[in-house]
């Protein structure tokens, strides 16, 4: 009884290949969980069922028939409801609006049914009156809920679509054990009606309480689908590893420096927003990898060493003394450095020369008051060079050149004057592979001149490929250490994906 | 709900009003002035007076009432002083041509709201369907609009028919023409209030790709709202018409950047999502107030624009300040 069926389905933004051969049977009465590792094509996957992303190739059958989704009305009136990972909720419109939003009660043709709106939305809310907390109410409005609340808002925007089909990407991320519990009872519900789910979770926990069937996607390519009674959660991490399991290249595994003798960088019990009671310590000329999924705490915890967030409480040391680090601007004149994989955002400053763009470290370690073009483009080659930057010249903007020069652009601000510690926050996001290389390269070269770095990175293969030592995060705090010839994929994933 | 309430009953008492009545600053601005001008023009409060204002301003709070609309969707409308400019010469000429009698009046004035519908989809076309900026894409049809009227109408100074002007500025049952013209308005801002289209608008102002994943058509809801507003700028051309009498194929052209600011004192977010009508309407009328109290203060002719700018900026202030205080 397939009620969906996907096959060989892609999808590419530019140059990126989001998904190479997406696969799927969703069964009716099933749920189905897919999984696999970060940015390995699951999201694209539901969002071309959904049609809010249309696929470059591939076919998508529904009851058997060949169906084109061209937008999320379409997939609406095919009978397709999903949840949204990063939400799709108006913040200033009420909980009942929003949980109908897709298809508002009228009367008389042209004015809402605020009654019938009303009895509407009250209907999904009170399916998790127990859990959701008081605030939760049909009149609030989206802006003033938590986190987790704005989730189950979401969760109960799906199930009004009353769709035979329902996809949930990701829905309880955010959610409590009770909260989580409660919506594993609806599901069970909806299934034994008959209707077809597809889940997404990143706990190894959920997928075996919910699960019937999953289907393991790794690098855009549908691996293989197991049903869940049948396989436990090694056997589901081996097939996400698939023949990776062991490092990519061994020679890049480096001398591994004892973090004992000379600290350079020591965290005790950091807490901010999004990480909690973190210590780790990193020596001179070690390089330590964050690892884990997206958004477990890594970038988090960069930001606060640079000064750009605050944290709650713990102290950072560094070279023994205490530091006090309150904005970029203090962190920077203590020896940190910091680079941004958001280029766009946090490192480029759009529209002006390279010179400019290399400098502006080096004017303000230095309180430099007058700019000598000369003089800076003495200190500017040099750094460039050392990361093989290619440019025509140092008046040109940066904007002419490709993000993978843009990236090393911003590096190489941090090279004129060396710093003693290199924050390194998924730097080489969206950069091509030959870039890759010459700024992993660099890096190595950085921490054997005795730089200690700590490298976050949403790929596990560069993780893997060149950290010392890597500290797997889950729900914002260490899960595992990772040393040595422990650093493989499977031990990687093992502590990322069990339950936090 | 209650519990938690009572904790930060001030400042959570504040924002919940806020929240329901974002227009609420705006009302505070709008009763501080009409004392001001109590103060320095005790005249200026009289039934006739207020009359005067309601009379001369109606078209502005039509044209904010306009700009909401678009704003509500994070889109923008530079051209609706065009289209009110474009409306007011071609009802004038129709009526100039079919004799200016009373079935002739209406056909004008007919036709005159399908033109603003028109023009408002050509805008809503140009923005949502081609994908043109709002901000700049509304200015050339602006100029486009503009040159239109111009055609229709080279010259200002052709009258209006005398029942028009009679009409708009007249009297039935002892209660001025623009109060029931006032609460016809009301009722159809209510009305418009509680469309689907409004929540929609709103909706796709809060976040368009959302708004597209959650299943609506946002192209459409858009020009919608482009076409709301064309209609509302030939209402508003109609209370220009009967207050200057003449047809003027420029008449608009300053009224607009008023109505956006207009919108931004009523408490309208221009980013989208958030927002009231009635904040528009209110707004419209205390720029209506600046204007007449800056001439009661007695303020020498070639010092009014400058008062009357730094008053807007004050009560911009206010109101920011007041929304800002809730939200935080």
């Amino acid at each position: 009884m397939t009620k969906l069926k996907l096959s060989g389905v892609s999808k590419a933004y530019g140059a990126t290949l989001a998904l190479r051969r997406g696969d799927l049977e969703l069964d009716s009465g099933e749920v189905h969980v897919l999984i696999g590792a970060n940015g390995s094509g699951k999201s694209t996957l539901c969002k071309i069922v959904a049609g809010s992303v249309r696929p470059d190739a591939g076919e998508v059958l529904l009851d058997g028939r060949a169906v084109t989704v061209s937008g999320p009305r379409a997939a609406q009136a095919l009978g397709i409801g999903i949840f949204y990972q990063e939400l799709s909720l108006a913040d200033h419109r009420s909980v009942a609006e929003n949980i109908c939003l897709p298809d508002l009660p009228r009367q008389n043709g042209l004015f809402i049914d605020r009654t019938a709106l009303r009895a509407e939305a009250e209907r999904y809310i009170a399916l998790f009156e127990t859990v959701a907390g008081a605030a939760l109410q049909a009149d609030t409005i989206v802006g003033d809920l938590r986190a987790d609340q704005r989730q189950l808002v979401e969760i109960m925007k799906a199930l009004a679509t009353e769709a035979p089909i329902l996809i949930f990407d990701e829905p309880t991320s955010a959610l409590d054990r009770a909260q989580v519990d409660r919506f594993f009872e609806i599901l069970r519900d909806l299934k034994s009606k008959g209707r077809s789910i597809v889940f997404i979770s990143h706990r190894m926990d959920e997928i075996f309480a919910i699960g019937d069937r999953v289907t393991v996607i790794r690098d855009g390519e549908t691996v293989g689908t197991t049903t869940i009674s049948e396989t436990s959660p090694d056997a589901v991490i081996h097939m996400m590893v698939g023949e990776q399991e062991t490092l990519a290249t061994p020679q890049a595994a480096p001398p591994i420096h004892a973090p004992s003798t000379d600290i350079a960088l020591k965290v005790e019990g950091l807490t901010g927003a999004g990480f909690h009671e973190v210590s780790f310590a990193v020596g001179r000329g070690e390089i330590l990898g964050l690892g884990g999924l997206h958004g477990q705490g890594q970038s988090a915890i960069l930001k606060a060493l640079f000064g750009a967030v605050a944290p709650r409480s713990g102290e950072v040391k560094l070279a023994g003394e205490r530091l006090r680090i309150d904005s970029p601007r203090s962190a920077i004149a203590q020896g940190l450095a910091y680079v941004s994989g958001d280029r766009g955002r946090d490192g480029v400053i759009s529209g002006r020369p390279i010179l400019e763009n290399v400098t502006p470290i080096h004017a303000l370690r230095n309180r430099l008051l007058l700019a000598r073009p000369g003089r800076l483009a003495e200190k500017a080659l040099p750094a460039l060079k050392a990361l093989n930057t290619k440019f025509a010249g140092l008046s040109h903007s940066i904007g002419s050149l490709s993000g993978g020069n843009q990236q090393k652009i911003v590096i190489a601000r941090w090279l004129i004057d060396k710093p003693d510690i290199l924050l390194l926050d998924d730097p080489t996001k969206g950069i091509d592979l030959s870039a890759k290389a010459d700024l992993f390269a660099l890096i190595r070269e950085l921490a054997a001149e005795g730089l200690a770095i700590v490298l976050y990175s949403s790929e596990d293969a560069e993780l893997l490929n060149n950290a010392d030592r890597i500290l797997v995060f889950n729900g914002g705090s260490v899960s595992r250490e990772l040393s040595g010839a422990e650093r493989t994929r499977y031990n990687l994933y093992q502590a990322a994906y069990e339950a936090a | 709900m209650t519990t938690n309430a009572s904790l930060t009953a001030h400042d959570s008492g504040l924002r919940r009003l806020l929240g329901r009545f974002p227009f609420l600053p705006a009302l505070f601005i709008l009763a501080v002035l009409l004392i001001l001008n109590g103060i320095f023009e005790p005249n200026s409060l009289s039934f006739r007076s207020l009359t005067g204002l309601v009379r001369t301003y109606m078209a502005l709070m039509l044209l904010a009432v306009a700009q909401t609309y678009v704003v509500y969707a994070a889109d923008i409308d530079l051209s609706v002083g065009a289209i009110a400019s474009l409306v007011n010469v071609t009802i004038i000429v129709l009526m100039q041509h079919m004799g200016g009698g009373g079935l002739s009046v209406l056909a004008a004035l007919g036709v005159g709201v399908l033109v603003g519908l028109a023009c408002g989809l050509v805008n809503g076309f140009v923005v949502a369907a081609l994908r043109l900026q709002a901000i700049v894409a509304t200015f050339a049809t602006s100029i486009f609009f503009t040159g239109l009227a111009l055609v229709i109408l080279p010259v200002a100074g052709m009258p209006a028919p005398t029942v028009f002007w009679r009409t708009y500025g007249g009297s039935f049952f002892g209660i001025p023409f623009v109060f029931y013209a006032a609460a016809t308005l009301a009722i159809l801002l209510y009305l418009l209030a509680r469309t689907r289209l409004a929540t929609q608008l709103l909706a796709v102002g809060d976040g368009q790709q959302a708004a597209f994943q959650s299943g609506l058509p946002v192209t459409a809801i858009r020009i919608g709202g482009y076409a709301l507003c064309g209609v509302f700028a030939a209402l508003a051309a109609f209370c220009i018409t009967g207050d200057t009498a003449s047809g003027d194929p420029l008449v608009g052209a300053k009224m607009t950047l008023f109505s956006v600011a207009a919108v931004v004192l009523g408490g309208s977010a221009l980013s989208g999502g958030f927002g009231t009508v009635a904040g528009s309407v209110i707004a419209a009328l205390i720029i209506g107030l600046i204007n007449s109290l800056v001439f009661f203060a007695g303020t020498p002719s070639h010092w009014q624009n400058f008062v009357q700018g730094l008053a807007i900026l004050a009560a911009l202030m206010v109101g920011v300040l007041v929304s800002r205080r809730g939200r935080a």
